[in-house]
């Protein structure tokens, strides 16, 4: 059996907007892929399909050939899928340690388990300065990074993060880099990256699919991404983007 | 891993069993009961009445305060509790005499204090189970509505049904504690108890839950899993505050556990500050206290040769202006939502 995390012929709408459009994109074990899109492209959509918070009208998502239709985002995750959200989603009141150790906790390790993955990925991700302190003080960047950190800690075997470099500053996107290379090197886990950098999608990625208007627009080599004719003119209309190693 | 578990043991920021934080409150609930009681017969009555109240306000710490989900209906186990441990111990003659339409096998039991607490609480756990299996489906506005409606449900059928208890009178003779130390063990045993579970892995998930639902779902959190589990503990709780209460006044009525002794609970917990034990201790303490003084204004108090009475009820109306002060300026209560940590040298070594 192929070991992926697979949404097939994903179709979606909301009333009479279709947001998705028969979309198949597939993730294999120890894989990093991009996924690309301008604002608008249904990718959060998407996302939100496949860790189990929306309901496609029609298609399946699977892992390693196990069909996850039906099930609820906990018990996704319980399967072997970890994610990031667009905004962090921390607990504000709880400290990063904390927050970081509940990834591994929720996944049902014990307690002492749990702390060392935390210390673990709280290494990794260069965490240890801000331990102690409550997740509400953190910078948007380094929000991120915690987000990360408590995806990290369940071990997933596949990990969908949502714009995690999008506040981050000239130092730290580098170190995440860093960080997914050794997360996949690490655990083997294949990872999903919802980027508007472009850079950091084609320095991490060895596949990407492109999405416009709910549609799949494009699957392969990142750098043919960036000289594909209708990715360009998908982006051309959309400012935001810097599709040349810039970013939103 | 061997060498990540190393380090977890000096993880810092992370939530842990720290004997200072269970310590602090056992202590100054343990002292302040034997001074207090010590002072007369009148105050042992009320140190025996305030712990009743201490383990209902643990009881609704234990769900309120680590689910953020506002429930109005604990007191109803509180009521369970309450009859059934009266139901267990009161002497059967008295049942035959005074409660003639009591189902009949429920006037041949009789049973020591003991276990009929243990009865109590399990009693209290089981209702709020099944009642929780559907409320905790909930949230916000529509879980405050639908537990008020459970307390009311609870009222009407303790209040009327005659097979159970003694409708609208009083079911008497309920035996007391002999002393005030069965009180302190209790209250003691469910501080323990609550702190254990606060900072256990589901306690910690459920207070992940209360800060960000979709997020803590993410990390494998079953909300509604977590959410019945807390609910039935704190129903237990509660059943046990009930009981307690039943066999410090010698008597159990319906209406002991409704309306006000919600508001005054809920009170307790919110001024002293619901994400915390301590915060629960803190507010039993403060408002009883602030209670006790308004009683005697009530009576009449000289003060400076100046007789000084204030109307009655002048004590409820001090109590909700003072939660509603803290929830404009102090929403995480006098404690702030933090434990207490005693500092002894003996527990603070590394």
């Amino acid at each position: 059996m192929t070991q992926m995390l697979e949404a097939a012929s994903i179709v979606k709408s909301f009333g009479a907007i279709h947001v998705l459009e028969d979309v198949t994109v597939s993730v294999n074990k120890g894989e990093v892929v991009g996924l690309l899109g301008p604002n608008g492209a249904g990718k959060t959509t998407l996302v939100n399909i496949i860790a189990g918070y929306e309901t496609q009208d029609s298609g399946t998502v699977a892992i390693d050939g196990r069909n996850l239709d039906g099930m609820t985002p906990e018990a996704r995750t319980h399967a072997g899928l970890a994610r990031t959200f667009q905004s962090g989603r921390l607990f504000p009141d709880l400290t990063v340690t904390e927050n970081i150790v509940l990834g591994a906790i929720g996944s049902g390790c014990s307690t002492k388990k749990a702390n060392g993955r935390a210390a673990a990925a709280i290494e990794m991700l260069g965490l240890s300065g801000v331990q102690t302190e409550s997740a509400a003080g953190l910078s948007h960047g380094l929000s991120r990074l915690v987000g990360l950190a408590r995806a990290v800690t369940s071990e997933p075997d596949y990990l969908i993060m949502d714009e995690p470099a999008a506040g981050l500053n000239d130092h730290e996107t580098p170190a995440l880099l860093a960080a997914l290379d050794s997360i996949r090197r690490e655990s083997g886990c294949g990872m999903l990256l919802i980027e508007h950098n472009v850079g950091l999608v084609a320095a991490a990625c060895s596949r990407v699919f492109v999405l416009a208007s709910g549609e799949l627009l494009f699957e392969g080599n990142p750098q043919d991404a960036l000289v594909d004719e209708g990715v360009l003119s998908a982006y051309l209309g959309d400012a935001t983007m810097g599709l040349h190693g810039g970013r939103a | 891993m061997s060498d990540d578990l190393l380090r977890s043991s000096q993880l810092p920021g992370v939530t842990r069993f720290q004997w200072q934080q269970l310590l602090g409150p056992i202590v100054v609930i343990v002292v302040l009961s034997y001074v207090i009681s010590s002072i007369s017969i009148t105050f042992t009555f009320l140190t025996e009445g305030t712990l009743a109240l201490l383990v209902m306000v643990l009881g609704l710490q234990v769900f309120i305060g680590n689910s953020g989900v506002l429930s109005f209906g604990q007191a109803a186990f509180a009521m369970v509790g309450g009859f059934a441990t009266g139901l267990l111990t009161v002497p059967v003659k008295i049942k035959e005499n005074v409660l003639d339409e009591l189902w009949e096998p429920l006037k041949a039991i009789n049973m020591g204090i003991w276990p009929s607490l243990v009865i109590a609480v399990a009693i209290g756990a089981f209702f709020a189970f099944l009642t929780g299996l559907f409320l905790m489906r909930l949230s916000g506005l529509a879980a405050g509505i639908a537990t008020f409606a459970l307390l009311m449900v609870a009222d009407n059928v303790f209040f009327n049904w005659r097979l159970i208890g003694p409708g609208p009178q009083v079911m008497p003779q309920v035996p007391k504690f002999g002393f005030v130390d069965e009180s302190i063990i209790l209250a003691v045993v469910v501080m323990v108890v609550v702190y254990l579970i606060g900072i256990s892995r589901r306690g910690r998930l459920l207070r992940a839950t209360r800060e960000d639902p979709l997020a803590a779902r993410a990390l494998g959190a079953s909300v509604w899993r977590l959410r019945v589990l807390f609910f039935t503990v704190s129903g237990g709780i509660a059943a046990l505050s009930g009981a307690m209460y039943a066999h410090h006044s010698g008597a159990v009525s319906a209406r002991d556990f409704y309306l006000g002794f919600t508001f005054t609970t809920l009170a307790m917990l919110v001024i002293g500050g619901a994400t915390s034990m301590w915060g629960a201790v803190v507010g039993t303490i403060a408002v009883t206290a602030i209670g006790q003084v308004l009683l005697e204004f009530e009576s009449g108090v000289t003060l400076g040769g100046i007789d000084i009475t204030l109307p009655n009820g002048a004590r409820g109306v001090v109590i909700a202006a003072a939660l509603v002060a803290i929830l404009i300026w102090r929403p995480k209560g006098i404690t702030g939502g933090r434990e207490f940590t005693l500092r002894l040298p003996f527990l603070n070594r590394p």
